[in-house]
């Protein structure tokens, strides 16, 4: 089993010749084969769970898979699992696992759909399992094109006008950590280590010089800048976050989730993988301003939420408001914010998935999106009455969104304030408006969809099927056992977690 | 008796088996379900009822408690230590408290079988009263404030799904979200607090809190906004707040009322009788930090206010519930300024009383609605102004409801009068020694005065006279008497009696029946925590067998830690003087109720007449709501949020993101302009043409014709001969 890092990440990759060889009118047997496909993959994720070593810091030597690729840059497909990448790739293999299952009424180019999906799965794994930079690079580029066609086709009425979007801004960030990139390759001496993630780690960058415009730069400052906007604008932070509404509200549903649950991950970790550990004193140095950043968020991203009547929009923007969560346990930099913050990670995706897929369940039927039309009307009403077992798991969902205790997000978001009171005590007590808000945007959607007497548009609607349910199960089960027992994911990511956090005290 | 995790821990767990249990199996096996939720609290009560026996009555002194821990989760990693831990926390406080909690919760369970039977809903309403009860209990047993907080929020959680149960009605939606909010601000500054001690002092559990108050190492002051407050201060406002949302303490007291929504059971158990007990309980259990942080000024003009506050609005309420509703407010200030004026077991046994006669009064309202049906609207009448002349028709609801009338107005040999003339007798004490405390004590004194009156008020209109609505009170059913409705109201009404919780059966040191040490076992038993022999102790973990601990003396002090005799004299003069002057105006206010309601000497419509904008005011409940909802959040928030979201899309994202593609749509047409007109047409066409210049030139020279090379060579040589005159 020492290749099951490669297995992990070309599963999905041999799935999409597979899906290409099976003629486009076998719509079932297109999907049928994806979900084996994402299920085998899913099912090795979690015995690279079961195999992982809980005690062991750091890279797992037993996974790690390295070989040259291209020898005169000296750039090498490596890849490694750590506590920190693997809470993200079981995530991956449980998210596209479920996101098939979910795209079941995907009718239009079924196979293109499912190709570009599987596409979007490996390109997916091999940003959270790469080791070198340039990998890693590639990875993170190649997952644009899937996401852009998805988006791109299947999309809702703006469709092109939101995937032109996302595609654009995230392309300019990314410029920017290639630019990064490029420049630690030659600063660290263009030598066979150059373009190793881990060797880079550690604050080697802290005192060196670079030249530019005629005027001197501290080279880690100048490098954090421009991985710090390609990674916040995946994030997405403020004030980088406009793409996230308009590539969610456009996307099928199966392709939001991933977005929000897996894509949006990306850009914490790389900051958790990259801009922290290589640059450790430019982190330190800018922590207030991340924090800052975090915090708006926070309350700017709860508060636009509360005034929006789409409920993937209200989604979309409570995903900024809990991704400054994250930001603000990254910028703690203590055990309990760093390890709240990769647990909120992995929270926020089991979480807001699940509200996407509420949506995209209800969208089925309804064909609309409005908690309240524009003309003032109802959008839904009595829903509760009508759909007894999709309001029950739209309930857990909801309350797993806004962290209530006994379910999993409220474990990540205590362990966040407490890593960050000490550092920053005004910042935890503003926090705790959007923590406030958080609930209030949920509740008033759910009342005003949920209460009430059915309305006639509603009338004619049916409850979930099994096929729904059978996709909705094991998200509601994985967020009550993380919240009863967090311990599962916390006791693999804390000696990774750990040593991250040492490594910056050293330089605070 | 041997305490081990397997005999305390089932007090919750059999509850939450239970919720889990039925929330699968209560669609097809309704009965059943029904009937594991009530096995599954009956079993917790007696145990509950077994550790009350053992902490209270055989051998343990105040001071005795059990403590043990367990980690939840750990995140230590090399050299950085964070573990959460979890535990059991027993003393004789949290046995009074379960014992309560299990006994009440198992008559509302029994109850709810006769009044929710026909609903719909019926096994669903249980799924949600066994994980309530399982909160409860968790909450009680708890050793930390995190996990009373965990609780605490999921005791939220229950509260919200049962005002909304009868999620027909808009209104169920509205006041579940209202009651949800308006407790989640006391939540969030809960956690506050939870977050600042616990990085404070590495962990939240009691002992450690006592132990930190002990050392007088929280007072660190907190930077916020640049300011610094002491961490005391700071941490136990905080927890403070918690109590205000939960207990629904004056300013956020909005949602209690509005929870009546909820079926009249959940009302009964949850709106009155535990859940808004929790706020007090937490408020006493941390008690020495409210002490520290000198809040105890604050909690008690919070407790005054609110005690007053409810019971003037509850004197215009025609809604049976909602009179029930408002002086449950009221109830629970009088706790609160209880805390506020350091009658620590008071409030405890106010708490523990209060719940009792609350339950009952609630349960007995619910048997009053179910007896009502509206013949047109088909709905149950709430509404006292229809009623009048039930005493005949509901004769057991109605001795329970008179009982615990008499209880709650601080009648002698009533519970009522034993705990909450403590609260005034020690309010009255702190106002004789500071003159902070006078206010708190008058408006406790003045809220005394209308209990009564709008309880008796409530028991005139709806027991007495002549029925209002002869229709209705035709068809309303006679009470006959039944296990599952009857038999909880009157078990309940037998405990709103004072001797089960004094032994002075009317008060304070004016008669007392039995030696004061033996007999005043609420006192003896429950006391402020002495911080210092918190000091040299750790928690046992669950596996380690505890080690026994008994200390035999107590620390019951009769006269309140004050030393001098003559000073203790006074107090109890005080005390005295207070529980007269309560009674007598009790009497009053139960006497204006009588010559308003039955004899009608004085026309309650004189005095909403005369009195009319109080009167509005009044039934605006002082225009909280408006002011919250209409203002704050129609007026202020709404229109902030929309500005902000149409800034964000409308402006920023059009204009600032989106206006990117206009200066890259410049830029893109100045390159192409440049190398268009620049590079293409004036250097690389440029160039062409010149080619094609010189070619027409070289063409048209060289033409091959020898005739023209000869002219131009002769053209040369004579331009060559004119310019140069060669000297020949």
């Amino acid at each position: 089993m020492q290749h099951l890092l490669n297995w992990i990440l070309w599963t999905p990759a041999l799935g999409i010749i597979g899906t290409l060889l099976i003629p486009g009118k076998a719509h079932n047997t297109i999907r049928i084969w994806s979900l084996l496909v994402t299920a085998i993959t899913f099912a090795m994720t979690i015995l690279l769970y079961c195999q992982f070593d809980q005690a062991a810091p750091g890279m797992q030597e037993y996974f790690n898979i390295k070989f040259p690729w291209i020898e005169q840059f000296h750039i090498y497909y490596s890849l490694g699992v750590d506590g920190i990448s693997l809470p993200m790739v079981l995530l991956t293999g449980l998210l596209f696992f479920l996101c098939i299952l979910s795209s079941w009424t995907i009718e239009k180019s079924v196979k293109s759909y499912f190709a570009l999906f599987l596409m979007l799965e490996a390109s997916v794994f091999g940003v959270f399992l790469a080791l070198d930079f340039f990998l890693f690079y590639v990875f993170w580029e190649v997952m644009l094109i899937p996401m852009f066609f998805l988006i791109g086709i299947w999309g809702g009425e703006n469709r092109e006008y939101a995937a032109v979007k996302f595609f654009l801004y995230t392309f300019a960030g990314s410029v920017l950590m290639l630019v990064g990139l490029i420049a630690l390759y030659f600063q660290s001496g263009a030598n066979s280590e150059s373009f190793n993630i881990l060797a880079l780690q550690g604050g080697k960058f802290g005192d060196e010089v670079v030249t530019l415009f005629g005027t001197d730069w501290n080279f880690g400052i100048l490098v954090f800048i421009g991985m710090f906007i390609a990674f916040a604008i995946k994030v997405p932070i403020f004030p980088f976050h406009t793409w996230l509404p308009h590539a969610h509200v456009q996307a099928p549903t199966a392709v939001s989730v991933i977005l929000a649950g897996v894509l949006l991950k990306m850009g914490t970790y790389g900051f958790l993988r990259i801009a922290f550990p290589i640059l450790p004193e430019a982190a330190v140095y800018f922590r207030d301003w991340i924090a800052w950043l975090g915090l708006i968020n926070v309350i700017y991203g709860a508060l636009c939420a509360m005034a929006q009547s789409d409920m993937k929009k209200l989604i979309a923007y409570s995903s900024v408001s809990h991704m400054g969560f994250v930001m603000l346990g990254l910028a703690a930099m203590t055990t309990q914010g760093t390890n709240g913050a990769v647990l909120q990670m992995f929270n926020h995706g089991t979480s807001t998935s699940m509200m996407f897929l509420m949506v995209g369940v209800l969208y089925e039927r309804s064909h609309h999106r409005w908690i309240v039309r524009p003309d003032g009307t109802k959008g839904f009403g009595g829903l509760y009455t009508k759909l007894p077992i999709y309001s029950i798991v739209f309930i857990i969902s909801m309350f797993a969104s806004m962290g209530l205790p006994g379910l999993s997000g409220f474990i990540s978001e205590a362990l966040i304030f407490l890593g960050i009171y000490k550092e920053f005590t005004t910042i935890t007590v503003l926090a705790l408006i959007g923590l406030l808000v958080g609930a209030a945007y949920l509740l008033w959607m759910f009342k005003r969809m949920f209460f009430g007497e059915v309305i006639p548009s509603v009338a004619g609607y049916h409850d979930m099927n099994a096929r729904e349910i059978l996709y909705m199960a094991p998200l509601c089960i994985t967020v009550i056992l993380l919240g009863v027992y967090p311990a599962p994911i916390l006791n693999i990511m804390k000696e990774s977690v750990g040593s991250l956090v040492q490594l910056l005290a050293k330089f605070q | 008796m041997e305490y081990s995790i397997s005999t305390i821990l089932p007090i919750m767990l059999l509850p939450f088996f239970a919720f889990v249990l039925n929330a699968f199996i209560v669609k097809k096996f309704t009965k059943t379900a029904v009937a594991i939720s009530c096995v599954a609290i009956f079993i917790p009560f007696i145990m509950a009822m077994r550790i009350f026996i053992d902490f209270v009555f055989n051998k343990y002194s105040s001071d005795y408690y059990i403590h043990k821990t367990f980690t939840w989760f750990d995140l230590s990693a090399g050299a950085q230590i964070f573990k959460v831990q979890m535990g059991i926390y027993l003393d004789n406080m949290s046995a009074v408290m379960l014992l309560m909690v299990t006994g009440v919760a198992f008559l509302i369970h029994l109850f709810s079988t006769y009044y929710m039977h026909d609903d719909p809903r019926y096994g669903r309403f249980f799924v949600y009263l066994s994980l309530f009860t399982s909160a409860m209990l968790g909450l009680v047993l708890s050793d930390n404030l995190f996990s009373v907080f965990i609780f605490w929020e999921l005791m939220g959680f229950c509260s919200y799904s049962l005002i909304g149960f009868y999620y027909e009605k808009e209104g169920a939606g509205n006041a579940s979200l209202k009651a949800f909010m308006t407790t989640r601000v006391g939540d969030v500054f809960f956690l506050l607090g939870i977050v600042a001690l616990w990085t404070t002092i590495g962990s939240v559990s009691y002992v450690e809190i006592y132990k930190a108050i002990a050392e007088s190492s929280l007072s660190s002051p907190v930077i916020l906004f640049g300011l610094g407050i002491p961490l005391a201060t700071f941490a136990g406002f905080c927890i403070f707040m918690g109590t205000i949302g939960k207990s629904a303490q004056f300013p956020l007291q909005v949602w209690l009322p509005d929870a009546m929504f909820g079926p009249t059971p959940c009302s009964a158990l949850i709106h009155a009788a535990t859940m808004v007990a929790a706020g007090v309980y937490l408020s006493l259990r941390m008690y020495p930090l409210m002490d520290a942080g000198g809040l105890l000024e604050f909690i008690a003009y919070i407790g005054g206010i609110t005690a007053l506050g409810a019971a003037t609005i509850a004197l215009v309420q025609t809604d049976i519930k909602a009179v029930l509703a408002y002086s449950t407010i009221s109830q629970l200030g009088y706790m609160v300024l209880g805390i506020g004026v350091g009658a620590y077991s008071a409030s405890l046994m106010h708490l523990i009383t209060h719940a009792v006669f609350k339950a009952c009064l609630f349960l007995s309202a619910g048997s009053v609605i179910h007896a009502l049906h509206d013949h047109h609207t088909h709905a149950p009448v709430q509404e006292m102004p229809r009623m009048g002349g039930l005493r005949k028709k509901l004769p057991y609801t109605f001795i329970a409801m008179l009982f615990c009338t008499l209880a709650i107005s601080g009648i002698p040999l009533f519970s009522a009068f034993v705990s909450k003339d403590r609260i005034l007798g020690d309010a009255l004490v702190m106002a004789a020694h500071s003159p902070i405390y006078i206010v708190p004590a008058i408006l406790g004194f003045c809220g005394a005065f209308l209990t009564p009156f709008y309880m008796f008020r409530m028991i005139f209109l709806t027991f007495y006279g002549e029925p209002r609505d002869q229709e209705l009170y035709k068809h309303a059913h006679d009470e006959h008497f039944s296990y599952n409705r009857n038999l909880p109201l009157l078990i309940l009404a037998v405990f709103t009696l004072g001797f089960w919780y004094s032994g002075s059966l009317t008060g304070q040191g004016i008669v007392k029946v039995f030696p004061e040490s033996k007999y005043e076992w609420f006192q003896v038993l429950v006391e402020k925590p002495v911080l210092n022999k918190f000091l040299g102790r750790t928690a046992t973990p669950l596996e380690v067998s505890e080690s026994k601990e008994f200390i035999e003396h107590s620390h019951y002090d009769p006269n309140h830690g004050i030393a001098s005799e003559e000073e203790a004299h006074h107090v109890h003069l005080i005390h005295r003087f207070g529980a007269a002057a309560s009674f007598l105006i009790a009497l009053c206010g139960i006497l204006l109720a009588y010559s308003m309601y039955i004899t009608r000497k004085f026309s309650p419509e004189w005095w909403t007449t005369t009195f009319a904008q109080w009167t509005k005011a009044l039934k605006n409940r002082y225009y909280f709501d408006h002011l919250y909802i209409d203002i704050l959040i129609q007026k202020l928030l709404h229109p902030f949020n929309n500005l902000l979201a149409w800034i964000d899309m409308g402006f920023y994202d059009r204009y600032a993101v989106d206006g990117w593609e206009r200066v890259l749509a410049l830029s893109y047409s100045v390159a192409r302009w440049f190398d268009n007109i620049v590079i293409d047409s004036v250097l690389v066409d440029g160039s062409g043409i010149s080619v094609r210049f010189f070619n027409i030139v070289l063409r048209t020279i060289q033409n091959g014709k020898i005739q023209f090379y000869f002219l131009v060579l002769l053209f040369v040589l004579a331009s060559y001969v004119l310019a140069f005159k060669p000297v020949i």
